[in-house]
This record gives structure tokens, sequence and C-alpha cells, in this order.
């Protein structure tokens, strides 16, 4: 299938000619060209001529046992040779372009990836919001799920009796143990509870010493810790502490016996409110912000829609966050109460000459006089330049007219 | 008269009749590609049964995105690779073409038959391949780089090459 160089179509182009390959333009051409041209005319015929020989490749009919075979399958259903047609097709089908390029494909594995995300999420989710209450523990909660069935029901994001005594049952996110979501719409009480203790320590050292170590024997920790010590003054302690509410009682005991108490207080909050306002917040946030996860999912609408709800993502999110924090805060305060605890000693004078001398005295003092008049003379100007313009400019504003007024009522008077 | 296209959409909805038109139009291409691919006619027809029955059986999955005849000769060319590699033929493929040739079916082959299968013997697969597949199958090159998943102007630069090497094969130049 040679072909001049310089000829206007080639073998390849006659050939996809003949087996109707061409495009329809070049195809037109050729057939104009291959009326006058010869030497396609000459391969042209090559090609038929190598098709028909092909053709002499026969082969004999099929037995009439294929079709009983293939066609009994067809109406039981089955085949005889199941596995290898299955592998045909199954091999056919594993085409991993083919599998990547299927929507469908990727909407399964995006559902696949979304379940096993929230499988293991919601259990860590569900630990994290499971704060301790009233003195019970992440780690007690962790424990009570080896309990019984029964006791894991009860302890599952559920807290019975905040307080000894009540009946009341809610879940921390309003989250009920058979997975529905509802207000909690009965409260034991919360309690944040506060004290406050002036004590006239009867051995200060020893008394600011145990401070520290009784909140820590009751469970407790030391928030904040100012000491004074100033020469002349009795020295004092000011112990902000945090101590487990149940342990409140008991602490205040041991301090008291520090020494002589002065003064007393003890105060009482009711939070429950609050932290059932905090948890219907939260959960309607949580509802929100999964309609607009929802929502960005499977709705497609303008750029500037789908901005507009991821802000207001981030801001529910942010929200949520927020409100989390908050109800952290709030079962820890209900768990923890505040103490003051103002611990100062017996202050004894100490009798002793100044260590100052006379003169020393009189030079201080006279330093002083000067400084204080360096200081009126200053303030003077100071006030004088401050105040000055306004001065007069009123003065003008008030004092004129009434000269004026009061001439005339002079001249009238005379008159 | 319906495409094969709408007749295998009619059989997935259940009617038998659009199967049993199918299979009457495709019996004989189907067991003539394996035929002319394999030695033995036995083996043949079974891979051809096997052809239709993974029609049968994956009816469901069907769908029409390429033509019906680039689907079912994806099956066949799947099943005949298949078989290659069991039986191993890969590497001897040319010389088991020239000898079937003689000891297979020499009775139904004219001596023209038996130059053509000794000549596509000594092609290379992938052009023979692509030869036979246009030429007994009556693939277009669209289909035929759909089976084979190659590009269209590679099937016919290939197809090119396979008729000039058999034109030199049978008809020698004089």
């Amino acid at each position: 299938m040679e072909r001049h160089a310089q000829h206007a179509f080639d073998a390849e182009e006659v050939m996809a000619y003949l087996d109707g390959e061409l495009e329809p333009r070049r195809a037109s051409a050729l057939a104009a060209h291959l009326v006058s041209c010869g030497e396609c005319q000459e391969v042209a015929q090559g090609f038929r001529a190598l098709s028909e020989r092909m053709l002499n490749f026969e082969v004999e009919h099929p037995s009439a046992g294929m079709n009983e075979t293939v066609l009994a399958a067809l109406d039981s259903g089955k085949s005889s040779s199941e596995s290898n047609a299955k592998d045909a097709v199954a091999h056919k089908g594993w085409n991993w372009r083919r599998v990547f390029a299927r929507p469908r494909n990727w909407a399964i594995a995006c559902a696949i990836t979304a379940v096993t995300i929230l499988a293991i999420a919601i259990p860590h989710t569900f630990r994290e919001r499971s704060l301790p209450i009233n003195g019970r523990s992440f780690t007690n909660l962790v424990t009570l799920e080896r309990e019984t069935p029964a006791d894991k029901a009860d302890h599952n994001g559920l807290f019975h009796g905040l307080h000894n005594g009540s009946e009341a049952a809610f879940s921390i996110d309003g989250q009920a143990a058979n997975g529905e979501l509802h207000a909690p719409e009965t409260v034991g009480p919360m309690i944040v509870q506060t004290a406050s203790l002036n004590v006239l320590a009867t051995n200060y050292d020893e008394a600011s010493a145990a401070i520290e170590k009784l909140a820590a024997a009751h469970g407790g920790y030391v928030e904040k810790l100012d000491a004074k010590a100033q020469t002349g003054n009795a020295r004092e302690l000011s112990a902000a502490l945090r101590i487990p509410s149940k342990q409140l009682d008991g602490f205040l005991a041991d301090v008291r016996k520090l020494g002589h108490v002065e003064e007393e207080n003890r105060s009482n909050e009711e939070v429950g409110d609050q932290y059932v306002d905090l948890q219907a917040r939260l959960k309607s946030a949580r509802a929100t912000e999964q309609r607009l996860i929802e929502l960005l999912g499977t709705r497609t609408g303008k750029l500037q829609d789908v901005l507009e709800a991821e802000r207001e993502l981030a801001r529910i999110r942010g929200a949520i966050e927020s409100m989390q924090g908050q109800s952290t805060i709030l079962v820890h305060r209900v768990n923890y109460a505040t103490v003051q605890v103002e611990l100062s000693e017996e202050y004894r004078q100490v009798l002793g000459t100044g260590s100052v001398s006379t003169g020393t005295k009189i030079r201080n003092a006279l330093v002083e006089g000067f400084t204080n008049l360096e200081e009126g003379a200053v303030g003077l100007v100071v006030f004088l330049f401050s105040y000055g313009p306004s001065l007069l400019f009123w003065m003008a504003i008030v004092l004129v007219p009434g000269w004026f007024a009061w001439k005339r009522f002079r001249v009238r008077a005379q008159g | 008269m319906n495409s094969d296209d709408q007749l295998m959409l009619e059989f997935q909805q259940g009617a038998r009749e659009a199967f049993v038109e199918l299979f009457e139009r495709y019996r004989e291409p189907i067991y003539g590609f394996f035929r002319r691919r394999l030695d033995h006619p036995a083996r043949a027809e079974e891979l051809a049964q096997e052809c239709f029955l993974a029609l049968l059986q994956n009816v469901q999955r069907y769908e029409p995105r390429a033509s019906f005849r680039n689907y079912l000769y994806g099956i066949a060319i799947h099943l005949v690779a298949a078989e290659r590699r069991k039986a191993g033929r890969e590497v001897v493929e040319n010389e088991k073409l020239d000898s079937r040739a003689v000891e297979g079916n020499a009775a139904e082959n004219s001596d023209a038959g038996i130059w053509v299968r000794k000549a596509l013997g000594h092609l290379d697969n992938s052009e023979r391949e692509i030869l036979m597949l246009r030429e007994y199958e009556q693939l277009s090159y669209g289909e035929i780089a759909a089976v084979l998943r190659m590009p269209v102007d590679t099937v016919r630069s290939r197809l090119f090459r396979a008729r000039a090497a058999l034109k030199d094969q049978l008809m020698p130049v004089k």
C-alpha cells in the first residue's frame, strides 16, 4: 500500500472511507477523487479484496444444544455455568475508571463515610457531654457503663435526682435515653453554694498552712490565695477555695477549728431554671445546626445562598460551643461550692523606738513644706490657665449686661 | 423492528420474547466470535452460552450507556481473555493458530479460509483483535475503541497496519 508522497489522500483515509468512518466532508472529497484517481481506486480495490478474502474464514453453525441451554436458563432463571458468567460481567464491571466516573458510586461512598463518621463521633460526643454533675464525675459515668443494663439506661446521659430525694430526671443535653429529643420539663434543684468565713487564727502559721491541706483533703482546690504581712499590722491571708458541694459542711467545720470565727456567711442560689433554659436553647441550636447541614448537603442554589448558609452554620456552631461552655461552668459551680476564707492573726503591738532621727524628720518636713508650696503655686497657675479664659468669658456675658442694668436702675432711682 | 438496546430494556422489564429475539440475532455472531478465536468448537459453544448466560444474570445491571453490541462484545472479549489466561495460550498464540488451522475444523474451511487463519496468526495480538472485530463482528471504530478501551485514532492506525500486514501475507506484491 505504498503511495505517492504528494497524493491528496493517504491509504489509511481510503480505508476509513471504505469502512464508513471518514468524516463527511473529507469522505465527499475522497469519493469525488476516487472517480478520477486510478491509484486510489487500486488501493480501494485492494482493501475490498482483502475483506472479501477474509470472509473465506468461515465457521460452522452452532449446535441446537446451545439454544436449548440458553433458553432453558432463561426459563429457569438459573444457569449451569453461573460462576464463569458472573465472572465475565464482574470482571467487565470492575473498571475502576468507570466506577469513579459514576456519581451514584460517589454518593454511596459518601453515605457510607458519613455513617461511619457518625457511628464513631456520636458516642464520643455523648461522653464529652456527660460532664460531672453534683459530684458524679466523668470517670464515674464510664465506670457505671459496666453495670447492669438497667443501670446503663439510668446513666446513659440521664441524671436522676441531682439532690437527694429528688425524683426529677433529665438529660444533660435534653436527649432522652431512647434517642428522642424532648425538652426536660421537671428538674431537681441545682444549688450553687457560696460561703465566707472570717477567722481570727489562734496560731496563724499553722492555720495558714492548714488551709490548703484541708481543701485538698476534702477534694477541693485553692482558686486564689493572697497573704499580707505588713510591718505594724497583723498578718492576713485571703483564700478563695472550691470545695465539692457534698464536702462543704465538713470543710467549714474544719476551718472553724482554726481559730475564732468572727464572721460567717452562707448563701445558696438555685440555678436549675438557668440550666434548663440553657439546655433548651442548646437543643434548639443543635436542631438548627442539623437542619443547616442537611440543607447544605441536599439543596443546591446560588453561591451566595450557600455562603450565607455556611455563615449561619458557623454562627450557630459558635453559639453551641458557647452554650456548652456555659453549661459546663454552671454544672461545675453546682458541684463545687465557693468558699472565701479570710484568716488573720491576733495583732500584738511591739514597743520600740523609731529608727528615724529628729534632724532627719525636720529636714524631711522642710523638704515636704517646699514641695507643697511649689505644688500649690504650680496648681494655681495651672488653674488660671485652665479656667481663666472661660471665667472671663462668662463674666463678660453675665456682668456687663448686669452692670448696665444696675446703672439704669440707679438712674431711675435718682430721677 | 426494535433496536438491540430497546429489546434489552424490554427484557429488563421482564419481556422474555425480547431476549429470545436478541438471542436469535446474536447467536451465530457470538458463536462465530468465539469459534474464530478458539481451537475447539465445543469450547467455543460453551463460551457463547456463558456469554448469553452472563447477559441473563446481569440484566438488571444493564444500563444503556453505550450500544448493546458494545456491552455484549465486551463480555465476549473478557470471556476469551479469561479462557486464554486459563489455558496459558497467550505466549503460544501464534503457533496455536497455525496448528488449529489444520487440526481443528479443516473440513469446514476452504483452502482460502485456512490461509486466512494462518495469516491472521502472524499478526500482532492487538492488531489481529481489532481487525477481526472490524471484519467479522462488523464493529465500528468507535465500538472497537470502547470494547478494547483505547482511543479511536489508535484503532484506525492499528487496523490499517493489520490490513497492510495481512495483505502482505495473503496477497504478496506481484
